[in-house]
């Protein structure tokens, strides 16, 4: 093989199977198929006789090289950004504060505010998916869920919009946690599990020695990217961040003045009312790319607390046989539709421990991407169960979707329970004090998720390219 | 029990059933606010004014402001429904702290929506002349309906007051969900005197306990298994002594340096068959070690 190296490029010769190019930018690409391609530095014209085995594929980035006939490269859209072949979102989406593509399918994430909670989901909340949360009976965790969720966007600075029936929007934001700092959280949680510590001591392992220091369900601060942060629930979040926060607010109560029983036969009047705000707000400022001089492109969070409860009008959850039954699930419908087709994500809290009828429950599951349900020990008999008696209550992850792949990151545990301390908020595995099964569970997570790696690339490279 | 209730913007709600009533728990909840000096506004929806105002002195009397629906139940007389005159109750209130007394939701259940219900209770409780300053007391029949709405109505409380009886005393089991285990559920011992006061007597013992039916012993998870969980201190030695097999510890390694000599059992015997061949050089002899 013989390469000819230029200021910056190289020539390759025909039947090479692989080059190195060692001039400005180092960059190694296999090749199959004959091409020659000729390059020289950045500022030179480009003149290429190539043929290409699979059509359609184009260069772009200065300097960035590839050969034509190589089927496996990415594309690259954007000139100039000398990132050739980065994630798969593309390279100029990966520039939005507090958003990262997925390790698992490349699908752009945010982060649901709790980087336990983002674990569980197999990495954050997809952009253009709606998060849905079951409520717990009386309503206090899963709001604390929403809260993270509103503040998470207000400390990567995207645009929130508020939607509830019951609170001012106003009110719900200046009840945010305040975020913390990295070292401050070390100290709020060792403070958590002092307590812990001295009841058991720590078993140290003699076979699955090497398993010993993992980490138990949330990466601390430090470990991987600013993705995630961390709050602290007793202290609330300083009026001037909030000030400086952009968002839109739509308050049931002042949106209807008159209580008449205005409804069109499809849709309930506070749904529709809901909906073309979503819509206005997402067109207006531009989140479905129809301002394309837009300079920045940002992330829009959509939170919606207890929808489907009597005070949005909707009766599903007061009577047997609700007259309009369709009423939240169209909306489902129309608000993913709209998701779909603009950056924004979006939670909803739903009071279904009050719906009676268990086909509308799962209904409302089915459209929705991802699915959370919490169940707390107030007032139940489990509150005396000895195996509950460290936890507030259980979270069950009903519905991860499937994005662009046949395999969703399932966690492979059922048995979650989630704890309200002082500070914060955790979420782990049930443990009883003689198993070591949270280490074995890991264990096997390791190895699934080695396994699905290339296991869904491979899928996705066949059935979806 | 009252300082539970001084808590404001609140609805509480007050569940009877057939077995023991509450309407007179409710008078006389009425009756300990209008003594503080307060307003109250009363909705009456199922008895008359008259049976109502029976029993209670002169002074509540006078500070009881009476909307009567009972009169004219399906509102022939006035424009309005019942949630009309629901809402209009706190417009002619002083300003000021508010009490106002629902003598039936269950009536109010049957004859309007109960979405409808739920977004005027909602909208009462934060009026805003009277901003945060307004407690609704509502009466609730909880055998008239079924979970739906009695679940509506009981996620729109923040305190929830059940009203039973027994021996000739009246208990009132009064729970307020709150976050970290720190759910208040208390139950109170009382009497109710004809003159609508309240007399709690001794066995109020204010003791926490599980909201529903009798306290049932804790579970075990670990009882009652067919194996043994647990490890007894002479087990728990000998385990911690056992040589794991892939350790290669040092008298491992001894015992495969030197081989044991007092082996009689463990000896190969070897008798060559006819086919095999029994080479007498040793390929290892050209080895140079």
């Amino acid at each position: 093989m013989e390469s000819q190296q230029g200021e910056g490029g190289t020539e390759l010769d025909s039947q090479s199977s692989i080059w190195v190019n060692t001039g400005g930018n180092k960059m190694a690409a296999l090749t199959t198929g004959f091409g020659r391609a000729r390059q020289g530095g950045a500022g030179d014209p480009r003149e290429y006789k190539a043929e290409t085995a699979a059509g359609g594929d184009k260069l772009g980035g200065g300097g960035g090289g590839g050969d034509r006939g190589c089927s496996f490269l990415r594309k690259v859209s954007v000139p100039g950004s000398g990132g050739g072949g980065g994630g798969g979102g593309g390279a100029r989406l990966r520039s939005i504060a507090g958003t990262r593509p997925s390790v698992q399918n490349g699908q752009l994430l945010v982060s649901a505010g709790l980087p336990a909670l983002d674990q569980l989901l197999g990495g954050g909340l997809a952009v253009g998916t709606l998060l849905l949360i079951e409520e717990d009976k009386y309503n206090i965790y899963s709001s604390l869920i929403f809260k993270y969720f509103l503040a998470e966007g207000i400390v990567c600075g995207h645009t929130l919009l508020v939607a509830s029936a019951k609170e001012d929007p106003g009110d719900i934001l200046q009840e945010l946690p305040e975020p913390l700092h990295d070292d401050n959280y070390k100290k709020v949680l060792d403070e958590g599990r002092s307590h812990k510590s001295q009841e058991e001591p720590e078993i140290s392992m003699k076979i699955a020695w090497r398993y010993q220091n993992l980490p138990q369900m949330e990466a601390g601060p430090g470990t991987s990217s600013r993705f995630g942060h961390y709050y602290d629930v007793s202290k609330r979040m300083s009026q001037e961040v909030i000030q400086s926060a952009k968002w839109h607010k739509f308050f049931l109560p002042e949106e209807i003045t008159s209580y008449a029983n205005v409804e069109s036969c499809a849709l309930n009047h506070g749904y529709t009312k809901l909906l073309h705000f979503i819509q206005r707000v997402i067109s207006e400022q531009g989140f479905d790319g129809s301002n394309p001089q837009k300079k920045q492109k940002n992330i829009l969070r959509i939170g919606i607390q207890s929808l489907g409860s009597p005070l949005w009008g909707d009766d599903i959850c007061c009577a047997d046989t609700p007259e309009h039954m369709h009423s939240l699930t169209r909306f489902l419908y129309v608000l993913r539709g709209l998701l779909r087709m603009s950056l924004s994500a979006c939670i909803i809290t739903v009071p279904s421990h009050l719906i009676q009828n268990k086909a509308v429950t799962s209904r409302i599951r089915n459209l929705s991407d991802t699915v959370v349900g919490l169940e707390s020990f107030i007032g139940s008999e489990k509150e005396a169960n000895s195996l509950y008696k460290d936890y507030h209550g259980l979270i069950h992850i009903h519905q991860i979707p499937r994005l662009n792949s046949l395999i969703c990151d399932v966690s492979d545990t059922k048995d979650l329970a989630f704890k309200l301390q002082r500070k914060v908020f955790t979420i782990e595995e049930i443990k009883t004090s003689n198993s070591q099964s949270p280490i074995f569970s890991h264990g096997y997570h390791i190895a699934l998720c080695s396994l699905c790696g290339p296991l869904n690339k491979f899928i996705k490279r066949i059935f979806v390219f | 029990m009252l300082q539970i209730l001084a808590s404001r913007g609140d609805l509480v709600l007050l569940r009877d059933s057939v077995e023991w009533e509450g309407r007179s728990l409710l008078k006389a909840l009425i009756r300990e606010v209008a003594l503080k000096g307060e307003q109250v506004q009363v909705l009456g929806c199922e008895v008359s004014e008259e049976v109502f105002r029976e029993g209670l002195d002169s002074d509540t009397n006078s500070r009881l402001v009476y909307h009567d629906v009972f009169r004219d139940p399906q509102g022939w007389t006035g424009n309005w429904g019942p949630l009309g005159i629901l809402r209009a109750c706190l417009r002619g209130a002083e300003p000021g702290p508010c009490t106002l007394a629902v003598d039936s939701l269950s009536w109010l259940l049957l004859h309007a929506p109960c979405s409808a219900l739920c977004q005027t209770l909602r909208a009462l409780g934060h009026d805003n002349s009277h901003p945060g300053r307004v407690r609704v007391l509502g009466l609730l029949h909880e055998d008239v309906h079924g979970p739906g709405p009695l679940g509506a109505l009981r996620s729109l409380a923040q305190i929830e007051v059940t009203v039973g009886g027994n021996l000739g005393f009246t208990t009132a089991q009064v729970f307020h969900p709150k976050p970290r285990h720190r759910s208040i559920e208390q139950t109170y011992w009382f009497s109710i005197l004809p003159n609508f006061s309240l007399e709690f007597h001794k066995e109020t013992l204010l003791e926490p306990r599980p909201h529903r039916g009798p306290q049932s012993p804790t579970v075990d998870a670990m009882a009652d298994l067919t194996f043994n969980v647990h490890l007894s201190k002479k087990e728990r030695e000998a385990r911690d002594t056992l040589a794991l097999p892939f350790h290669f510890s040092s008298e491992k390694q001894q015992s495969l340096l030197h081989p044991a000599l007092a082996s009689s059992t463990s000896q190969i015997f070897y008798e060559p068959d006819a086919d095999d061949y029994l080479d007498q050089e040793d390929p290892d002899d050209d080895l140079d070690i």
